[in-house]
């Protein structure tokens, strides 16, 4: 079972795409901005996190994660498109593989440079206020926020393969996503703290007061991912095309 | 080999059968009209044996294998199923890129089907500015990209100008020439009479017909003679002595029926009979294809009114 070839037809798809590529460009251009503008904001608030603070423009940013997931399966379903991807590539097992990597590894990549400038951009505004940071601290914000922005697209690929649409799945994910960070977002230390996008932004702050540290919050987000993605791995092989 | 074969394939969507228990075999060098009405089950059989759709029971193989063992099956079987499959946002020459690299095409087929389907010159325009006739020459460039040994097209003169349906009539016979395996749906009858060599007709999902072309036609519709004369009553007592009857016609013509043009020919000469036309009327597949589903309706209408 030869991946390369269905991997490289892939990659051509999403790079043949305008509309892909530009929610990758999106996604490194919102969180750099809203981090930059983060960083010239008031610092005196006492649970202020220098690290969450650098890295908050990924909270815009992740819908641009969320839509690229969700387009680069979904764009299989326009047209009846499926049905000539499956003629060309009929075991789904190994389409549905490579379309994860094409949906992880830009994913991973952009969202770990977009960290990294989204940091610096940040730092440069925050100045002394950040000082505090260790670079341990700076690296492991920037590796979390790259593999959560992975996760984050891989949770919506997976939900777009479920229900076969890409409306379907950014409506109920990007609502979701403002609702939990806006509304019940700060309740930390509850249940809100397993939401598969509360769990993964973990490894964003300094310091955070929960049941969840910051790596096992990426496991729980890494955990609604698989689920997502095996519940569409399912529809895809069971379902005529 | 690479025959298609289908054996005993059913496939239901809830309760309605699309395909009942088909069986037949499309075999290479000829062109295989697939017929049959709207909802017969000519697209539901195509999915099945491209394996796109899982059959509810029985089988449907291309050269004896089950088409999703395939393991580059662009290059063995090339189908055109929709004509909106390609993303509109791409353009056809990226379209084309993709499904060449997915099975190790070379690329310069890309190009090659381009120019051979006549769409060379929009190659880098985008999918969703093409008319419905260039996205069909798009869908029959895919199906052509691996060089396949088994061609399935599902309605490929959809929407193509003259120039264009003429262009694919050629296209079949010489794939059919060249040995390939070649299936086509339709439900234009003469669009079908102009290339199919063999037919394969469905109706409610089930087989009404796997024969050549012209043993169906012979076999439903009874050959005439089409006769003009200046000396009718010297025509009727000339065919009325070697029993044969002819029926006389509003625009000044006679057809004989159950005749062939040859005896006819020999008739009126011997009796020197003075003959302005004389022409073989053969029947047309549409007659035939009439004269069997209208048995069909008949016979699928009964239970319905037995109910009542």
């Amino acid at each position: 079972m030869n991946l390369t070839p269905v991997l490289r037809a892939e990659a051509l798809k999403v790079l043949t795409l305008r509309s892909l590529c530009g929610t990758l460009l999106a996604l490194f251009a919102v969180t750099t901005a809203f981090s930059a503008l983060a960083g010239v904001s008031d610092t005196s608030d006492p649970d202020f996190d220098p690290l969450f603070m650098a890295l908050s423009g990924v909270m815009p940013g992740q819908i641009a994660a969320v839509a690229y997931g969700a387009v680069v399966v979904s764009s299989e379903y326009q047209g009846n498109g499926i049905r000539l991807t499956l003629a060309a590539v009929p075991q789904r097992g190994r389409w549905f593989a490579a379309k994860l990597v094409v949906v992880a590894v830009p994913a991973l990549g952009v969202g770990l440079v977009t960290a990294l400038a989204a940091l610096l951009a940040a730092r440069a505004g925050l100045g002394t206020a950040a000082d505090a940071l260790t670079v341990g601290e700076q690296v492991r914000g920037v590796v979390g926020c790259g593999v959560y922005l992975m996760l984050m697209a891989l949770f919506a690929a997976g939900l777009t393969a479920l229900f076969r649409s890409g409306v379907a799945t950014l409506s109920t994910l990007i609502p979701f996503i403002l609702v939990v960070s806006f509304v019940i977002g700060d309740a930390a230390g509850t249940v809100a703290d397993f939401l598969p996008d509360k769990a993964g932004q973990i490894v964003l702050y300094r310091t955070y007061d929960g049941t969840l540290g910051p790596w096992t919050g990426l496991t729980v987000t890494a955990l609604w991912a698989v689920v997502a993605l095996l519940g569409g791995f399912w529809r895809l092989r069971r379902r005529d095309a | 080999m690479t025959t298609i074969d289908v054996h005993n394939l059913t496939k239901e969507y809830g309760t309605r059968r699309a395909v009942d228990d088909l069986t037949f075999t499309v075999r290479p060098g000829h062109v295989t009209g697939f017929l049959g009405p709207n909802g017969a089950g000519k697209s539901t059989t195509m999915r099945l044996v491209l394996g796109l759709d899982r059959a509810t029971s029985g089988t449907a193989t291309v050269g004896g294998r089950a088409y999703t063992t395939l393991h580059e099956p662009l290059r063995h079987v090339g189908a055109l199923l929709d004509a909106d499959a390609a993303h509109g946002s791409r353009t056809a020459r990226n379209h084309l890129r993709v499904l060449a690299a997915s099975n190790r095409v070379p690329a310069r087929r890309v190009d090659e089907v381009m120019e051979e389907t006549g769409i060379a010159s929009v190659a880098r325009s985008r999918v969703k500015a093409f008319s419905l006739g260039m996205r069909q020459r798009l869908g029959i460039a895919a199906a052509l990209l691996g060089d396949p040994e088994v061609v399935m097209l599902d309605e490929p003169s959809n929407g193509l100008d003259p120039e264009g349906i003429i262009w694919i009539r050629e296209l079949l016979r010489r794939m059919a020439a060249e040995g390939r395996t070649v299936l086509v749906s339709s439900h234009l009858m003469n669009e079908t009479a102009s290339f199919a060599d063999h037919l394969v007709v469905l109706g409610r999902g089930r087989l009404l017909a796997d024969t050549p072309m012209r043993d169906f036609i012979d076999a439903r519709v009874r050959p005439r003679v089409r006769v003009r004369t200046s000396d009718a009553t010297a025509l009727k007592a000339a065919l009325a002595r070697h029993g044969h009857d002819a029926v006389e016609h509003d625009d000044g013509y006679w057809t004989v029926q159950h005749a062939r043009v040859d005896d006819i020919g020999r008739i009126v000469s011997g009796a020197g009979v003075p003959v302005l036309e004389l022409a073989s009327d053969e029947g047309t597949l549409e007659q035939a294809y009439l004269d069997l589903t209208a048995a069909e309706t008949e016979f699928a209408a009964q239970p319905k009114e037995a109910r009542r």
